[in-house]
Parts: C-alpha cells; structure tokens; sequence
C-alpha cells in the first residue's frame, strides 16, 4: 500500500479550490492542478532567485512605533512579526543574481498585506541611497496592498520621499528592475513600483492603483475578466513582461547582465 | 465633528477651484489635453499671470456651478487627467514657471479606464514632476485632498491649507472600509491644524468673507521667499520638508 501523506499537510487552492498536498506545492509554490501560486515569503523568494547564500541583509530594518497610538496597532505589530519572522512588511540587502552583485528588497505580503508605513518607506529610499553610493544595481520585488492607514499621512509621504531618494539613484548608471508579484497596490503601485526602468509582473498577481471592491461600488459595469491581472496589464502595455516565476531568477540575470557596465 | 467638516468642504456651496482660479490670476489661457487620452475636465491646466508673474496652473474642478456633473467626476481626476499635468508640469520646468496647484477631490479617479490606461503610472510620474521641479511649486487646498491622487499635486515647497480644508491618507471612508472596527480617523491627522502641528501644512488660510484676498496673500507671501533660490536648491528644501516631517514620527 503507498504512503499516505498525514493529515493537515492538504492545502486548498485559493484559485481552483483543489486539495494540494504540502509536496505537490513545490520549492515555487505552485498549484499543480491549475498553476497558482501561493504568496511567497521574503525569505522563500530570495532562496528561489539568489544565488545561493549570497543574501546579506545589509539593510537594518527597525521595529515600527505606533506613533499615532492606535489601539491595537501594536499588538498588530507584534502577532505580524511572530507570524512573519519579520521585523517589518520587508527585507533588503546584498545579493548575488548569477554571480552580479545586486541590491535586493522584498517586501512580504504575510506582514500587514505588505503595507507601505514609515519603516518599509526609510528601509526603501536607504536602498536607493545605498545602491547609488555603491553603484550596485537594484531589484525591488513589490507585494503590498498599498499605504498603511495605521500611519495615516506618515504613511502616504512615503510615497514621494522614496522617489525624491530614487532621483539620486537614478544619476548613477545603474538598472534598477521592479517585480510586481501579488498583490500591487495603492499609494505603492501609483509610486516607485511602476518607475524604475524595467517593470515586470509576476504571472497571475493582482496589480493596480484602486481596489476593486472601490471600482465596483463607483460603477454599473461589471469588471472585465482578468481585469487588474498581470496579463491584463501585459496587453493593456503597462509591463515590460509576464513571468513565470521558475523563469525569474533567469530573466533577472539576463537583464542584469545586459546592463553591466566595465568600469 | 469629522462628519460636519466633510458636509461642510463637500457641500455645493463651498469656494470653487474656478472662483479661486479667476480672482488669483490673469490672462488665464487654458491648455487642453494630454494628447494621447483626451482631455479630463476634472482637471483645469494652464498658464496665467499672477501679479505680473507667469505660473502654471492646476486646479481641480469637484464644484458644479459652472460646470457639468459629468465632467467634474465628484473631483476624481481621472488617469487622463494626471498625463495632462505630467505634460504641463514639464513645461513648467521648461520654462522656469512656478506651479500653484488648486485641490479639491476625494481621492483619484476609480474606474476601470482609468486602470487600464496607467493609472498608477500617470500619478507616480506627476509625483515625481513635481519633487524634481527647478522652479518653485505651492499647493493649495481648498477642500479636501486624500490619497496618492492628491499627493500628486502637493509634493510641493509649500502647502497652504483653509481652515476646514482636510488631507488624508486615503478619504475618511476608504478608512473606515479598509480598517473596520473602531473608526481609525479619530486617531490620524488630517486637519490643517494637525498638519501644521507636524510642519507639513505651511499656512492655514482663514475662512470669513475674504478667503479669497487671504488666499492671495497667503500665495504671495509663501511664494516670494522661494523665488530668490536657485532650483537645486528648491529641490532639496522640497525633499527636506517632507523629511523634516517624517523625523517626527
């Protein structure tokens, strides 16, 4: 008689409902019935596209404050970092991409939805700064559900203090590549997500500037399908690409490459 | 008390871009369009003299006494819109002009053209206009202004605000919806004051019977000083406002 898998290692399929065992999900997490994929961890994406070991996570990420002292803010904080392992919504730091050093971040949607707030915005621009002052390129992988209300306008000033930093990163030679994996949203998707030079999409993630539980409330249409979807987005003209994300660490390496410069 | 505040800055009534638009400038020549899209009325953009000085203007349209409900869009700047800006803000820098942006809008437009269209793209590149701006730029909030969508037109030197006039993350109902439960704007600033408080908000600009002549002086009076400095420097005093603000978080 085969083996049976024990009990609880079935996961349902967010997309066509399937029950997957925890082996069939794979090292890139993906539905072998339909080809989902699960939302990945920061410390997952980084095994899967740098080298091995490479990672260095050069950039410190502090613990944020309720500095407007919401109730339960904290405690939000807390149960985030236990069930992320996280300090905050991302990492960042040195990598290797295919032997090239880079400069990474990812952000993680398993932290408050990868929600943009003081921290994740500071950690940000010092990548920018960092990999200006080093002339490192940069790869930003993007998973967020967009500003933080818990830190109401501190949170929105993000938006354009990361690109006031960009500015100076982009007086360098250097490429820097956005990833917009599930989901992109909001005050950062209407901000560094889509500006730097290439901006590429992970297969299946959700992208766009206004939720749809807005856009339907505002309209008598229904939603096109696949409306805000990568491949949507890809025929619309508004990325460079549609990954698969076995085929990401590849294509990284290859556009890295293309742009190196002798120094 | 938030309730009253928001029926009073959305109520019909209120001070208009358009009013404010013609007492402040003169010579006023519209510039129509963002010359791929079409044109968004929601947004007025053009050129004028403001005391003998060329500016550019942007002024958000959400009142419908002049103009249509249909293209006001409740104020919501549509993706259209925010192409227009990028071109003009462009031109702006091109030749040397100051930018006085004039906001009144709940937040940018949701709809699924404009999503479609780089909606995302069209506001992250007016954000990114502004900041590298060499000329200065003054934002001015006549009612409310919330999200990415009114960042956009005050990523600015100075930010002038009336008295009742609120400016948020996200609108006190998108709040509300994204965060349930115990209502989060109590606890967020988004008044003029508040704002003030933590150095974002550069002037609050009384509401009697002559808002308009103390909008002009407010104007007048932030726009002069910047005018003397030379447009690097314009870019980093814009970068250390705002950083200056986040310091104190």
């Amino acid at each position: 008689m085969s083996q049976q898998p024990k009990k609880g290692t079935w996961t349902k399929c967010p997309q066509c409902g399937a029950h997957v065992n925890q082996l069939e999900w794979g090292q890139y997490e993906q539905c072998p019935h339909c080809g989902y994929y699960l939302r990945l961890s920061a410390v997952k994406r980084i095994e899967i596209v740098c080298d091995a070991n490479s990672f260095e996570p050069t950039v410190k990420i502090p613990t944020s404050k309720n500095g407007l002292n919401i109730p339960g803010y904290s405690e939000k904080l807390v149960a985030s970092q236990q069930k992320s392992g996280l300090n905050e919504a991302i990492l960042a730091g040195q990598a290797e991409i295919n032997q090239i050093p880079v400069m990474i971040g990812v952000m993680d949607s398993h932290f408050m939805m990868g929600t943009l707030n003081t921290i994740v915005g500071k950690v940000i621009r010092e990548m920018y700064l960092i990999a200006a002052r080093k002339q490192l390129p940069l790869v930003l992988f993007i998973a967020s559900g967009g500003a933080r209300m818990q830190e109401g306008i501190f949170s929105l000033l993000q938006m354009n203090t990361v690109l006031a930093a960009k500015r100076k990163f982009d007086q360098t030679e250097q490429v820097a590549i956005s990833v917009l994996t599930d989901p992109t949203m909001g005050g950062v998707s209407a901000s560094f997500a889509f500006k730097n030079d290439i901006v590429v999409a992970e297969k299946n993630a959700q992208i766009g500037f206004a939720g749809q539980r807005v856009i339907k409330a505002t309209s008598t249409q229904p939603l096109p399908k696949e409306f805000q979807k990568a491949e949507d987005l890809l025929s619309h003209g508004l990325v460079d690409g549609v990954l698969d994300r076995q085929d990401m660490k590849t294509y990284l390496g290859t556009i890295l490459k293309l742009h190196q410069r002798s120094k | 008390m938030l309730k009253q505040q928001l029926q009073q800055i959305r109520n019909q009534d209120r001070i208009s871009s358009q009013a404010v638009l013609s007492y402040l400038f003169t010579d006023f020549i519209e510039l129509h369009g963002d010359r791929v899209l079409g044109d968004d009325g929601t947004l007025t953009g053009g050129i004028a003299f403001l005391e003998g000085l060329p500016v550019t203007v942007l002024a958000v349209n959400r009142r419908t006494i002049t103009l249509s409900k249909e293209i006001v869009n409740g104020g919501m700047v549509t993706v259209s819109g925010y192409k227009k800006a990028h071109r003009l803000i462009q031109a702006a820098q091109r030749f040397d002009r100051p930018v006085i942006s004039l906001i009144d809008m709940p937040g940018a437009d949701a709809s699924v053209y404009s999503e479609q269209h780089g909606q995302s793209q069209a506001i992250a590149d007016v954000i990114a206009d502004m900041g590298e701006l060499t000329s200065p730029n003054i934002a001015i909030f006549l009612g409310e202004g919330h999200s990415g969508g009114a960042l956009a037109f005050a990523n600015s030197n100075r930010i002038l605000m009336l008295e009742q006039a609120l400016f948020s993350v996200a609108s006190p109902e998108a709040v509300s919806a994204i965060v349930t439960g115990d209502d989060l704007n109590q606890y967020l600033p988004m008044t003029a004051s508040a704002l003030a408080e933590v150095g974002l908000v550069d002037d609050i600009i009384k509401e009697d019977q002559n808002v308009l002549q103390n909008i002009k002086s407010a104007l007048l009076r932030q726009l002069t000083p910047l005018q003397k400095e030379a447009g690097s420097e314009l870019i980093e005093l814009r970068q250390h406002k705002f950083l200056k603000v986040l310091d104190l978080f």
